[in-house]
């Protein structure tokens, strides 16, 4: 049976980069499972806001799992969430992914192409996985 | 000039969604750079040379106000503010509750789009007053103590912070009351707000500064800030004190939503009935 901590939804948060397509993919990917994939399992939340040291952001990372979602290597989102007090209990680097994707064009920082979609797809269903992992009391890799 | 966009980009709220579109859009209309807010206050030095070389633009998407709040933290005075929410409300519109743009939404990030640009087009061009401003003659005066405050009966509505209004058409200038200007003694310094910013209902308008106080003018209505009374900020504040009314005016500003506005208001009846306490309560 799944505990009470369990049911409540993972939270995914992208690193809210802007004007760089890794920063929307980030976004796009976060709502492709908080609309499409996972929704009622997971929840998203504005990192400006925990950032700014908003009290409800903080006291949401601090009580439920979080998956973070970051465009570069600067991990915005992960170093937030964790100075934050919040577990992080998957960091994805948008990155590392677009490695796979090399000879694509994945879009700019204010539309995804025909090649982007795929790839905020790909991040969006392995974190949609994970969030079902996590809520059933599992463990992902980091 | 050359601009930079600080916009939200809030994640979670459908303002949050439009004004990241409004940024980019701004960004794309203007040639300026996208500062990521978060980047900012992560690693500042990233945009130390974008900040000091351009004008930056900054768009809120809703009252918490992370934009301005993140660039306030790092020392930058934006030229210009949006609050996105703000502006649909004024536009009537409601937003869809999904975090991605439809149509509409994307039509009205489109027209505050245009609404940027045409107020940056604005800046830096001391528009001469197109309005005939004649003085006002014929007050009320309220008495208290040793003091007579004078309101004028026709023409001027009033905020609760003191300020006041004058539309004439779709423009409007704006000033702070007698009952203000003798309770903050002489003024010293106006601090304008930059021309062609979008200010909003109630947001902030400058600042005066007296012998007695700093005091953050409030805006009595949104718009375009399109012209600032010069005479006040380079020679001689002190026409804020001798004409509150008249000489001493403030800022005109281009209405953008006078008719629902002007009901927040209080006409010269009703200001004139707050006045007498406030100074009692002083």
């Amino acid at each position: 049976m799944e505990s009470e901590a369990d049911k409540s939804p993972v939270l995914v948060i992208p690193c809210s980069g802007i004007g760089k397509v890794q920063g929307l993919l980030s976004r796009e990917a976060t709502y492709l499972v908080t609309d499409e994939l996972a929704p009622g399992e997971t929840d998203t939340l504005c990192l400006a806001l925990l950032v700014k040291g908003d009290a409800d952001a903080v006291a949401k990372v601090q009580m439920h799992k979080c998956v973070t979602i970051d465009g570069c290597g600067k991990a915005c989102a992960r170093k937030n969430v964790e100075m934050a007090g919040g577990r992080v209990s998957k960091a994805v680097q948008v990155a590392a992914v677009l490695k796979n994707y090399r000879g694509t064009q994945p879009g700019t920082g204010a539309i995804l192409t025909v090649d982007g979609w795929p790839v905020a797809r790909e991040i969006a269903e392995t974190v949609a996985a994970d969030a079902a992992c996590l809520r059933a009391g599992g463990e992902v890799a980091p | 000039m050359s601009y930079a966009v600080l916009a939200c980009n809030g994640v979670d709220k459908a303002e949050g969604a439009l004004a990241r579109e409004v940024g980019l859009q701004v960004a794309d209309a203007t040639g300026g750079d996208v500062v990521c807010p978060v980047l900012l206050n992560r690693a500042p030095a990233r945009y130390e040379k974008t900040l000091a070389r351009d004008a930056l633009i900054v768009v809120d998407g809703c009252g918490t106000r992370c934009a301005s709040k993140l660039a306030a933290g790092v020392g930058v005075k934006p030229k210009q503010k949006v609050l996105v929410s703000g502006l649909v409300k004024a536009s009537g519109e409601e937003l869809e509750a999904s975090l991605r743009l439809g149509p509409d939404e994307m039509a009205l990030a489109k027209s505050i789009v245009a609404d940027i640009v045409a107020a940056l087009g604005a800046s830096g061009t001391q528009a001469a007053p197109a309005v005939a401003w004649d003085a006002p003659t014929d007050f009320f005066v309220v008495v208290f103590d040793k003091f007579e405050f004078r309101i004028p009966k026709q023409g001027y509505r009033f905020s609760e912070n003191d300020t006041w209004v004058r539309a004439m058409g779709n423009r409007a200038r704006v000033g702070i009351s007698d009952y203000l200007q003798q309770q903050l003694t002489d003024i010293l310094y106006f601090d304008p707000p930059e021309l062609g910013t979008l200010v909003e209902q109630f947001g902030e308008l400058g600042e005066v500064e007296s012998s007695k106080a700093i005091f953050e003018i409030i805006a009595p209505v949104s718009g375009a800030v399109v012209a600032v009374n010069e005479a006040v900020v380079e020679a001689s504040p002190e026409l804020v004190n001798a004409d509150p009314y008249g000489e001493g005016w403030l800022v005109e500003v281009e209405l953008s939503a006078w008719a629902e506005e002007s009901e927040l208001l209080l006409d010269g009846p009703a200001y004139r009935d707050t006045v007498g306490p406030k100074a009692a309560e002083y």
